[in-house]
């Protein structure tokens, strides 16, 4: 399947994408503030994690009641991300995103054509994450719950983790330890697995 | 005899439909604020053979995407948010001497199927 050569024969069936045609994917790692969002981005990316600014339009207080005109406000989010060559023409960027439910409803042009998210949660704080869970499912965005592996949070069983998050059925749920790049690549691997199961 | 290249390109009015969704993914005009920050860009040779007259950021930008570079990128290393290093790259892209590589995206809006297929073959790989 590496060689290319023989593409009269191959057809359109097995074509291979052209060497050098660039594409860009990206996964969000949502989570609170604190949870290691930065951390995981770093030791997937191979450059250093780079911050950077996006200005969004939000809607001001009260998002609930969709019968009221809203006030449309600029809020300016700081975002770090990482970046992971896939393969000679496909790169893959982590943003981590802040994930105070606040802001939820201004990831729409974020989300736009990602793969996927994770969202990262710590057990013992676990109230940062349910907006992020919500805001995935509404929006059909295939994310996976990864339980970043705090001192104390060990050996918490599965299910009640599903239960206690509100996890959806169907929904992976994942041990991480977002320092190690293998286990946060295990972490990608299932994201991908489960976006693809969607996709069918 | 520098030159200002701050002029901004003329908007094409009317445009709803993303670049993206016809263009294979693939773009050298000015894609405005259908970019999204995880687009590349690349500096042409127009561009590189142009660095010396243009502006210091701007060439910053051109010479920095001799290597494949995001918006994202872009923005964090001249310390500018993304809309306006969105802007920078559209007049440079405008102008052919950056290459925009948009996403490849599905008519649902995920990316193909035959790409999460590589990005899970890249990542087991790792």
């Amino acid at each position: 399947m590496d060689s290319v050569h023989d593409d009269r024969a191959g057809g359109a069936a097995t074509r291979v994408v052209p060497e050098r045609d660039l594409l860009p994917l990206k996964i969000l790692v949502a989570g609170g503030f604190g949870v290691g969002k930065t951390t995981l981005v770093g030791a997937l990316s191979e450059i250093p994690p780079l911050s950077t600014e996006q200005q969004m339009t939000s809607l001001s207080d009260g998002v609930d009641d969709v019968s009221i005109v809203p006030e449309k406000t600029t809020t300016t989010v700081a975002m770090d991300f990482g970046r992971v060559t896939i393969d000679d023409a496909l790169v893959l960027y982590l943003f981590g995103t802040p994930g105070q439910s606040r802001f939820w409803f201004m990831w729409d042009e974020l989300v736009r054509g990602a793969v996927g998210a994770v969202v990262l949660v710590d057990l013992r704080r676990i109230d940062d994450c349910f907006a992020a869970i919500d805001y995935f499912e509404n929006r059909g965005v295939p994310f996976v719950v990864a339980l970043n592996g705090f001192p104390g949070t060990e050996g918490v069983d599965d299910d009640i983790v599903r239960e206690a998050l509100a996890v959806p059925p169907g929904c992976p749920i994942v041990h991480v330890d977002a320092r190690d790049d293998a286990s946060c690549t295990a972490a990608l691997i299932v994201l991908v697995e489960h976006a693809l199961a969607r996709s069918a | 005899m520098t030159v200002d290249r701050r002029q901004r390109p003329q908007t094409d009015g009317g445009r709803v439909v993303p670049n993206y969704a016809f263009t294979a993914g693939r773009t050298r005009s000015a894609a405005g604020t259908d970019m999204p920050i995880e687009a590349l860009v690349t500096a042409t040779e127009l561009g590189v053979a142009a660095a010396a007259t243009l502006s210091p950021e701007s060439r910053a930008i051109v010479e920095a995407s001799r290597e494949p570079q995001s918006l994202a990128e872009i923005g964090a290393l001249l310390g500018v948010p993304i809309g306006v290093a969105r802007v920078l790259v559209s007049d440079l892209a405008a102008e052919d001497h950056l290459a925009i590589h948009l996403p490849l995206v599905g008519t649902d809006g995920r990316p193909r199927r035959e790409l999460l297929e590589r990005l899970l073959d890249g990542l087991r790989a790792r």
